[in-house]
């Protein structure tokens, strides 16, 4: 995967407009194809590299999570129906009392209350929250992963610099017109390790097959497949260099103590925080953890209770792990739905789409913690005070990791695209 | 008995005017040829020689019918002395269903690669079905084009839904796709503002776009299955809405750029290539039909589609992307395309036409070499194309003979079937510069290391190669039938000797051919067209 970085560089320094012409500019380097080693590439032009070390993990909740049951709760008004509140540990923040181990980071977390957007639909509005644009047939946006990765990837690492745990998610993107190095390596489950990264054969043998492999590409590659079989001989370099490289522990949540384990709590969503944090830890630079099923439209106070149930010790034990481990201050935690619910509840006990006025929360990556952003009216139905758009969110977001979001890329068209359009940095974030 | 002679002379006479209304293909593909020659290749000796018939022949299956031959096709047709035995073989494989399929799956991914929302997966089965059906009727370009602007009704039932289901029945979004897939034109750029290097204005796009205003989908909910509706609308909305919901509306309007929450400007529908227009209040029948009229009855039509069709077949269009044409764009031959073009309009957009006379072109036949660099000329050879999804699920299943279980395209992660689930991996939007199109990691992990491939590759007594190990005692001639399986050629003598050299070190000879046919199924030749 380490490809991608690659591709960054030579992007910005020698106005290379394609993939192939990095790979071709490699083998002019005199980078024998099948022997390349990613490393030493990496080493070549180590000083155009810039790690800086930032990471972001996107806790993103599928359905359209209910603000007034997690981190936005209404007490005094009846739209909160059967929801209770918590005090926290910062005196004046209150939040659902579902959330009860949240209560006690919430010095590390901002809650951004004052969330706005007009995208009521599912589809359009995960997509959204994903890119920071409302899809166009016209363009291929990236999602926010793979920009991520394509700015501030780390090259050293042999693993992939974007992974998504959780399944496919529909809307929620790739690489877009970056391309597929920028793609998702998608796991199914926190306890499996990646598809396809075990040799069906012993390791020998695996090697063994690659080397013929190489052998009989050579007819091949003296006659009309001299570009496709370089560059497919590095891309099975890298791609077999990084499944028999020791990183690959990472993926194994085995190797985590037992005493880990047990603070993380049970489940897949808790499996997928404490892979997250082991992956940023191995180098990688973005991990998306979905949690499904938020599109309470009945039963929203059982339903969500369930759902917080999942979420509530895993987010917390994973803001404290970072912490603990001296990772929070460079890695970003976004918590985070398609859109939020409605302020009544309907005569099915749920309640409906709502995005005019909904919740988000950050925490880490230098986002001081223990406060509240923004403020919506007495029944929750409007915001009052200090509204954030979509815009405003990525923006803070990219802003955070130290990423120019005026920045812009060309899409296949050869039209320019900012990383996003308008929005301001929430500043009080930082302060 | 005796209307009989009448009847076949009636036939006869039909068939003979048909016939001399269509230009002959090969003519064609000789004046192509005489073109480019004439336009670009000022130094024959530059010209890449005519291909074998093994490298022929595995393209041209690849080609229009997207799978591979099979050993005994392959040696069939390198036997075959008649000199004719090439144009033969593309009008039969013409024949063949799998042509409408391979094509009809070709334009799914053209549409659904654009697509705003992943839920419009649920009408890309219809869409294959119905679209291969009618490449394999023949049916014109123009009369396929049309069905799908003026398409009504369940997307999972009438396939020429696609586009407006693609583009959640948004206006905007339709009229964008519908240029870009059918004009070749990207007008949509000119959407919030006038075309930075096109001569399309703004108010161009949106008066395009006022022919589609009164298209929108709903959701149908019968008892079995949910899917959506294109349905077309002539009444006036009680609450208006915003531009480009998915609901109709009578007109189309055009935001202000300083107030984008505002009304906006009434447009007129208009066609930008020939300023034809409708009156304001015009039906949403007669808009689309009048539309679908004008857009099939113009050059840039029978441009976009053989600049496409020929991309895919000689490996570079004659404007690149293939779906980005113009107006001020420049193609590499512009007399050779003009020539393509109208030629294809006077077959009546005959694609079979088309793909015959391709096909027999010089610039078709010539051997591969790596894509040329920009200074260098074009078509002086074909160029190897990464296989599309379908083609390469298609040629790793009959090499092999692997059975495909049934079952098609689901927007539903556990209904989704194995070729999906290929293409999720595999595939790509084939309107995008092959030249940007390379494999990726998973790719290489998939077919290295996942357990499907694998069990294939197994020599045991269920597999392909478990029965060709008992069957073929010397290892020379299984090298050479594995060679024919997955690449159509024979090994090399070096390809030989190295590979009768790996099995004899090995020791193990179950072991060492697994090793072989891995190493055949995960090399570039396999995954590429020559």
């Amino acid at each position: 995967m380490n490809l991608q970085h690659h591709t960054n560089i030579a992007l910005r320094q020698n106005q290379v407009v394609g993939r192939r012409d990095f790979l071709r500019q490699l083998s002019a380097a005199g980078l024998a194809a099948g022997a390349c080693n990613w490393t030493d590439a990496i080493s070549a032009s180590a000083d155009a590299l810039r790690s800086r070390g930032m990471a972001c993990i996107l806790l993103w909740m599928q359905g359209g999570p209910s603000q007034y049951e997690t981190f936005s709760p209404k007490p005094d008004h009846k739209n909160s129906g059967e929801t209770r509140a918590i005090a926290t540990r910062v005196p004046g923040i209150q939040i659902a009392d579902n959330l009860p181990h949240c209560a006690k980071v919430i010095e590390d977390l901002a809650i951004i209350r004052s969330m706005t957007s007009k995208e009521g639909n599912h589809g359009r509005a995960t997509y959204l929250l994903h890119h920071g644009y409302l899809p166009m047939g016209s363009v291929k946006f990236p999602t926010l992963g793979s920009h991520v990765a394509h700015q501030i990837g780390d090259a050293a690492s042999q693993l992939p610099s974007y992974v998504r745990i959780g399944n496919r998610l529909a809307n929620s993107g790739g690489g877009g017109f970056l391309g597929v190095d920028y793609d998702p390596l998608i796991l199914s489950s926190a306890n499996r390790p990646p598809e396809n990264t075990t040799p069906t054969t012993g390791r020998k043998r695996f090697q063994r097959r690659l080397q013929l492999l190489s052998s009989i590409q050579t007819g091949f590659a003296q006659g009309p497949g001299a570009q496709v079989v370089a560059d497919q001989q590095k891309i099975v370099a890298s791609a077999s260099q990084m499944i028999l490289s020791p990183s690959m522990a990472a993926f194994d949540l085995e190797k985590e103590p037992r005493k880990i384990h047990a603070n993380y709590g049970e489940g897949d969503f808790a499996s997928g925080c404490m892979l997250a944090r082991r992956l940023v830890e191995h180098g990688v630079t973005f991990v998306e953890v979905v949690s499904r099923g938020w599109d309470t439209h009945q039963d929203v106070f059982s339903r969500t209770r369930d759902l917080t149930t999942q979420i509530d010790q895993p987010m917390a034990t994973l803001i404290t792990d970072l912490k603990q481990r001296g990772m929070l201050e460079k890695t970003l935690v976004v918590w985070m739905g398609e859109f939020g619910r409605s302020p009544s509840v309907n005569a099915r006990g749920g309640r409906d789409h709502y995005p005019k006025a909904f919740n988000a929360v950050m925490a880490g990556g230098g986002v001081s913690g223990g406060q509240v952003i923004g403020k919506t009216n007495a029944a929750g139905a409007e915001v009052v005070d200090r509204p954030v758009t979509v815009n405003d969110l990525f923006r803070t977001i990219y802003h955070t990791l130290e990423i120019d979001a005026d920045e812009e890329n060309i899409s296949s068209i050869g039209r320019p695209i900012k990383l996003v359009d308008g929005g301001k940095v929430v500043e009080e974030l930082f302060e | 008995m005796g209307k009989m002679p009448t009847l076949v002379l009636i036939l006869l006479t039909f068939g003979t005017s048909a016939s001399a209304a269509q230009p002959s293909a090969k003519a064609t593909a000789q004046r192509i040829d005489a073109v480019l020659a004439s336009e670009l290749f000022n130094d024959p000796t530059q010209l890449a020689p005519r291909s074998d018939d093994e490298t022929y022949l595995r393209r041209v299956w690849l080609d229009v019918v997207g799978h591979i031959p099979t050993p005994k096709q392959a040696t069939t047709f390198a036997l075959d002395p008649s000199p004719d035995k090439r144009e033969r073989t593309v009008r039969q494989l013409l024949q063949n269903p799998d042509y409408g399929k391979n094509w009809a799956r070709y334009w799914r991914d053209v549409v659904f690669s654009r697509r705003l929302e992943d839920r419009a997966i649920l009408a890309a089965n219809a869409m294959e079905t119905d679209l291969a059906r009618w490449l394999n009727e023949s049916q014109g370009w123009d009369r396929i084009a049309s069905r799908f602007i003026t398409a009504s009704g369940d997307v999972r039932k009438h396939g020429n839904t696609a586009i407006v289901m693609a583009q959640d029945g948004r206006t905007e979004e339709m009229t964008a796709e519908i240029s870009r897939i059918f004009l070749g034109i990207q007008i949509q750029c000119a959407q919030c503002h006038d075309h930075p290097y096109d001569r399309w204005k703004r108010n161009q796009f949106h008066e395009l776009a006022a022919f589609f205003p009164r298209v929108g989908i709903r959701r149908v909910n019968d008892m079995a299955l949910r899917s959506f509706e294109v349905y077309g609308s002539d009444q006036a909305r009680k609450r208006p809405k915003k531009n480009n919901d998915r609901r109709p509306q009578p007109e189309h309007f055009m935001s202000h750029l300083d107030d984008p929450t505002a009304k906006g400007t009434k447009i007129q529908p208009k066609f930008f290539l020939t300023r034809q227009t409708l009156p304001l209040g015009s039906s949403d029948a007669h808009r689309r039909s009048q539309l679908a009229d004008w857009l099939t009855d113009n050059d840039w039509f029978a441009i976009a589609l053989v600049n496409r069709v020929w991309s895919e077949l000689v490996g570079e269009g004659f404007y690149e992307p293939v779906d980005d044409l113009g107006p001020d764009r420049k193609a590499t031959a512009p007399k050779a395309v003009k020539l393509l073009a109208s030629k294809f309009r006077q077959s009546g957009y005959d694609l079979q036409w088309l793909f015959q006379t391709i096909c027999q072109t010089e610039a078709y036949g010539r051997e591969s070499r790596p894509r040329r660099k920009a200074d260098e000329t074009p078509f002086t050879a074909n160029v190897p194309q990464r296989l599309r999804s379908d083609q390469l699920m298609n040629a790793a299943y009959s090499a092999l003979e692997i059975v495909e279980s049934k079952g098609g395209w689901s927007n539903r992660e556990r209904r989704k079937s194995s070729r999906q689930r290929f293409a999720e991996i595999f595939g790509y939007d084939p309107s995008v510069s092959r030249d940007s199109i390379s494999a990726s990691i998973p790719q290489v992990l998939a077919l290295m290391n996942s357990p499907q491939v694998n069990r294939a590759l197994a020599a045991n007594r269920s597999s392909l190669l478990g029965r060709r190990l008992e069957a073929i005692e010397d290892n020379e001639p299984l090298i050479v039938e594995l060679y024919l399986r997955c690449l159509s050629r024979q090994p090399t003598d070096e390809e030989l000797s190295l590979l009768l050299t790996y099995s004899e070190e090995i020791g193990d000879r179950r072991q060492a051919f697994e090793d072989i046919l891995w190493a055949l199924v995960n090399s570039a030749e396999f995954q590429h067209r020559k």
